[in-house]
């Protein structure tokens, strides 16, 4: 179909700068996550992280979805799909000097109680089921929405990959995992090949949120 | 400053981001609030005193401001990603309370 060439993560960014409340939270956690703090660090990460966190909880979701879960073409390589990946500051929020094993970043999440708790409930709201319409055991997107953006700011950040499908993944691989290689695997394999969390940030982005899955109720 | 002046008031204007002129590159957005409107009414002796100096050419060739409609408080921080994907923000760039100073 005739599809306008629409970029909506810049219509998304627009939005946002005409919003006094979304303007004011977005420059909050660009400015910490955009100044060099010496010649070794681009950015001091921790007030980055507060600040993105402080965005997700004070912007209504509206605008704060909008930027980071706007739908870009599959075609698109570049603009649309750069600018969501550039969201949340990735050059700050997300990459470090070395990828560290997931599963020693997990271990470092669950030593801190905002970052374990958010963990778990991602787990529990993103949680696939391959039975279900949704794709979710939890047949509710936006509770699913609500618990990936809450790791944004904590240790485990995920971010979009740079793949033609929608795959996201915090800053860790599975390599020297040693006896644990499954269930490193298995951790990764929550946030790159998850078919709730990639099915509700699609229905979002097509603004069909509601009631696509939700049996109907007897008339 | 006489912030309770009716001439000089908040005004606001949406603009893209490279109507600023400021050498940015981007398709970015936002609005643009400024201070206009007359200050006669908040015209000291001071401002009185200025212009009939200046009319009675006692002040050589100096013309010293009278009072004008400027901001005393500024928005918040504007962020914004350029074309080439780099972030930028700026500050003190638009108005939020004006006044007669």
């Amino acid at each position: 179909p005739a599809v306008a060439r629409e970029n909506n993560c810049l219509n998304a960014a627009k939005a946002c700068n005409l919003n006094d409340t979304c303007k004011k939270y977005r420059s909050a956690y660009i400015s910490p996550c955009t100044s060099r703090v010496s010649s070794a660090e681009v950015c001091n990460k921790r007030k980055c992280h507060k600040a993105l966190r402080q965005f997700f909880d004070k912007v209504p979701p509206k605008h704060s979805y909008g930027m980071l879960y706007c739908s870009c073409p599959v075609s698109d390589q570049s603009a649309c799909s750069e600018r969501r990946r550039q969201t949340i500051v990735p050059v700050c929020s997300y990459e470090e000097k070395q990828k560290p094993n997931c599963l020693e970043l997990q271990a470092s999440c669950k030593t801190n109680y905002i970052c374990r708790s958010r963990l778990a409930d991602f787990f529990v709201n993103c949680q696939p089921e391959p039975r279900s319409l949704s794709g979710c055991l939890k047949e509710n997107y936006a509770d699913c929405l609500l618990s990936y953006s809450g790791i944004v700011g904590t240790v485990m950040t995920p971010n979009y990959l740079r793949s033609a499908k929608i795959s996201v993944s915090p800053f860790c691989d599975c390599n020297n995992s040693g006896n644990n290689k499954d269930e490193c695997d298995k951790l990764t394999e929550f946030f790159t090949e998850n078919t709730c969390l990639r099915n509700a940030i699609q229905a979002f982005g097509n603004g069909t949120d509601v009631g696509v899955w939700q049996p109907m109720s007897p008339v | 400053i006489s912030v309770q002046t009716r001439g000089c008031l908040l005004k606001e204007v949406h603009l893209n981001v490279t109507d600023l002129r400021l050498g940015y590159q981007t398709k970015e957005e936002l609005i643009f609030r400024y201070c206009s409107g007359p200050c006669v009414e908040a015209e000291t002796n001071y401002d009185k005193i200025l212009n009939n100096l200046t009319h009675n050419k006692k002040l050589d060739r100096d013309t010293p401001s009278r009072t004008c409609c400027r901001p005393i408080a500024f928005d918040d921080d504007l962020s914004f990603l350029d074309d080439n994907n780099a972030y930028h923000t700026l500050k003190k760039h638009s108005a939020r309370k004006c006044a007669c100073v």
